[in-house]
This record gives C-alpha cells, structure tokens and sequence, in this order.
C-alpha cells in the first residue's frame, strides 16, 4: 500500500491500529529513535481561485519523529499534538521502508480501516446533505 | 531622545502578575481545556486564524491563559510560533479537493452540487435561548443521540468531496476570463519584510491572517462608500482540506509517495464583482472579476471581507483608502495594531518631560486659568 494512503488510513482511523502495528516492530526489530517526537510548523501552500496564483495560507503545528530501523528511516508527522501516534507512524513507516515480513499482513488490517473510515465520512456527508436545499419543493 | 533606563517596580509587578492569576481564578472555577475547545469554535477559529497557526489545543490553552481576551491569545500564539522550527512546506492545496459541509452561492440559485446550508447562525432568530442556563450533560448527551439516529436523506448524485467550484463553473461557460495556473512561488511575508508595491501573494497572507474587526471594517468602509463595489457571494464554502507533505527523503514528485498529516478546516469565499470596460466608439462591456477571501475555521465575515480588499487591492484606485495596500495591509494585523496601541501605556517619562519643557518655554509667563477655559 502507498504511502499516501497509508497515512490517510492510519491518521483518520483509530490510533489502537497505529499502536498495534508498532507494537509488533518493537517486539521484534530493534527500532534506533532518530529524531525524538517534537513539535513543529508545516507552512501550507495554497492556490486561490480568482487568478490561480500561489500564496501561504499560514503554519499548522505538527509533531514528527523519525525512526530507524534495518537500516531504514522512516518519518511520522501528524497534525497537532500527539506525541505517541508520530512515533508509531514513524515505526510503520520505516517497516515499510525496510520491507519488513510483518507488512504483508497489514494491506488485509489498513484496508478493513479503510473501510470504516469510509462508512463514517458516507454517515457524515448523509447527515450534511440533510441541509441541501431542494429549490423544487419550495416552488411547489 | 534616547531612552533612560530605570529601576524599581519588580515587587509591584509580581504582585499584578499575582492579581491577573487571582482575576483568572476568583470565581473558584476551571475551564478545562476540552471544554474550550468543545464550546468555543468560534474563538478557536479566530484565535488560529489572527495567530496564523493551526491548532485547536495551543488557541484552547491560549484562551484560557487570556481568560477570553482574542488579542492576548493571538499574541500568545504568534509568540509561541516563533520559538518553533518550521519543518516542511506542504504539497500546493487546492480547494477543490474540500470535503464540504456548507456551500451557498448568491449569485445562482442552482449551482452544480447544489446549495448546502451546513452548520450557521443566518438562520436562526438571534435570540438568546435561556434554556441554556439549565442544559446538563445528559441533556446533550439525549440530544446528539436523537440527532444521531434520525434518518438521512440520500443524495447519490452529490459528493462533498467532488463538488464543482461555481467559478470553474463559469469560466468554462465563457461568463468569466479563464485563466491557467499561476505556478510563480510565493513570497512569504513572516521571512521576508513587506516592501510596496506587494505581490499578489504578500497581500493574500496579511488579509487571511488579519484580525477579523479590521478586515470587516475595512470590508464594510469599502463596500459602502470607499470602494465604489457591490460584489456578489459567488460561492462561499466551509469545510475540512486534506494536507500533504512531500517525502522529504525522495524528491521524486510521486503523488503516492506523499505523506498526509491531517485536515484543516477553514472558510472559503469567492465575490463575483462586475467592472464596466470601456470599448470602442463610446461603447462598454460589463465583464466580471474574482475577489478571493479565506481564513482558518469557519468565520464567513471575514472571509467575504477579506475578499472585498482582495479586490480593492487589485484595483488600486487612488481615490479611495481601502484600495491603498499601505494603508491596508499596515493596519490589519492583531498584533501589530494592538502592540502599537499598547506601547502608549509604557513610560514615556523622558519624552513627555520634554515635551513638557518645550511647553513652559513656549509659554514662559502665561498660566491656564481654568475659569476662562
């Protein structure tokens, strides 16, 4: 599984999938920290919609840790303040980096979280579009 | 003039800083800081976007350490940011890819996607619900399960993720210019200070991290008689943006390699304002042009303010103030403003004896006499 949808799955899913994960690289590999979890700015790049031109909306704070293990780095940044959940994504993802055995068994787990994240975002947008205005039912 | 240094006061500081700390707890009791960020989104969203840092915990904390003052939370936030590393920049975001939960337009009644009133305050009466003063947790825990439970109508044809931008929407009709993407980087105005005339980019910053009086203000003064516009809500859309990060570890432009790090949610307004051009033999054409408005969280005044500058700032029409970047742009920010103002009441001792001194020479001999004043 990419890299994009990784995070997505493991950032919008519960954090127990997150800990788990890790929990079974720690017990395993000998995981080096790099980089403590610590907090951080990432500034946003955003583009307008009148001339499509660039400008920075502002900085959100993140943490981020970096890990090693095999020989592999791997990087965990989340928004806001979480100090544990950077530092499991950082584990899962140098597991990934190294091409470590256990990930095979994970596509199965990300993909079922995947679907739960999904089924709440269906929940969500039924709830929102009970405010759309129906224009029709209003001329009748 | 230079400055005098001078001694004393340390025992009567603390002693305020003490009586602050008393004024913050005297009613014997704690906001904790979920409940803040539970209660107040509203301030929260203010706090983040004049602090121009995304955080719902540190505006919470801010809050509380302010006891609700926006201007000393917006201080402490921007003061905070500055003791922190900027790490990354994110990938380009673009609003299209908003999972939206409120969309209206007041220019079209049918849009593409449709108009979704969301979460507002418009439609209520404005009258304060005195319920409120007895509603317990169990109140509103009863509340969110009925509201939970209640069935949803099911719209197949409409994704909040996929909805059209109204503007898109026209320039593909032909209503308004198309124009391609602008890839020149932006100048960042917290690295780099502002010199006139700015660059589109420099002025988007200022407005969305202005402090929300200010750019409502100026957005009022040049709509009613300051600006000569009357421009129309062409889509104003609220909802939660997906950020990216490139790995850092290969520049390889890969899309699937990107790191997500979460969402933000924030307020976006595009103002359809019409410009009459002048053509040939006498003749004119009425053509229409984009003001951008956006800010952190859901704060729709200011974003349609703001996009009411934008305009006038593109304009630049020497007749009117609000069209002036100078004095725009100088006066919007929270900070800056509010710390100016608040230098007045620093010791001025030396430069008010002198001004002072200058006085009793100039009116060596004369004395106010209070009854003939």
């Amino acid at each position: 599984m990419n890299r994009k949808r990784r995070t997505e799955i493991l950032i919008n899913g519960s954090k127990d999938l997150s800990r788990t994960l890790a929990a079974q690289i720690e017990g395993k590999y000998d995981v080096k920290i790099v980089e403590e979890p610590n907090n951080g700015l990432v500034m946003i790049k955003m583009r307008e919609g009148s001339k499509k031109s660039l400008f920075y909306l502002g900085e959100v704070l993140v943490t981020e840790a970096k890990v090693q293990i095999e020989g592999q780095l791997g990087i965990g940044i989340v928004k806001g303040i979480d100090l544990d959940l950077a530092y499991w994504l950082a584990v899962v993802d140098a597991a990934y980096n190294a091409d470590l055995e256990e990930i095979e068994s994970w596509e199965k787990i990300l993909e079922e979280e995947e679907i739960k994240i999904n089924n709440e975002v269906v929940k969500l947008q039924s709830k929102v579009l009970m405010t759309k205005v129906n224009f029709e039912t209003m001329n009748e | 003039m230079g400055y005098v240094a001078i001694k004393g006061g340390n025992i009567a500081i603390n002693e305020s800083i003490n009586r602050l700390k008393f004024e913050r707890l005297k009613g014997e009791e704690i906001i904790e800081i979920n409940r803040i960020k539970a209660g107040m989104r509203g301030m929260i969203d203010q706090v983040m976007s004049e602090g121009s840092l995304y955080s719902e915990d540190l505006a919470a904390i801010a809050i509380k350490q302010a006891e609700g003052s926006l201007e000393e939370a917006v201080f402490l936030i921007r003061a905070y940011r500055s003791t922190l590393p900027r790490k990354h920049y994110t990938r380009i975001i673009d609003s299209c890819e908003m999972f939206t939960e409120r969309r209206i337009s007041a220019s079209f009644k049918d849009i593409p996607g449709g108009q979704i009133l969301g979460a507002s305050y418009d439609y209520t009466h404005r009258l304060i619900d005195f319920d409120l003063l007895d509603e317990t947790k169990e109140d509103c825990l009863e509340w969110l399960e009925s509201f939970k439970s209640k069935n949803s109508i099911q719209w197949s044809d409409t994704n909040l993720r996929q909805l059209p931008k109204v503007s898109d929407y026209l320039r593909k009709e032909g209503l308004i210019k198309s124009c391609g993407n602008n890839d020149k980087e932006p100048i960042d105005i917290t690295k780099k200070n502002m010199e006139f005339p700015t660059e589109r980019s420099e002025r988007l910053q200022i407005l969305t991290r202005g402090q929300t009086g200010a750019v409502t203000s100026l957005g009022y003064a040049a709509l009613r008689a300051y600006g000569a516009l009357h421009p129309t809500v062409g889509e104003l859309r609220i909802g939660s943006l997906p950020l990216y990060m490139q790995n850092p570890l290969n520049t390889a432009d890969k899309d699937e390699d990107n790191y997500y790090i979460g969402d933000i949610r924030i307020t976006e307004v595009e103002t359809f304002i019409p410009k009459t051009i002048d053509k040939k033999q006498g003749k004119k054409e009425i053509d229409f042009e984009i003001g951008y408005g956006i800010c952190y969280g859901q704060n729709e005044t200011k974003a349609i303010a703001m996009s009411i500058l934008d305009q006038c700032l593109e304009t630049g029409d020497i007749n009117y103030p609000t069209h002036d970047e100078e004095f725009v742009l100088l006066h919007i920010d929270s900070v800056e403003s509010t710390g100016f103002i608040s230098h007045l009441k620093l010791p001025h001792y030396v430069t008010f004896q002198s001004k002072l001194d200058s006085f009793r020479k100039t009116h060596k001999g004369e004395r106010y006499d209070e009854d003939k004043l």
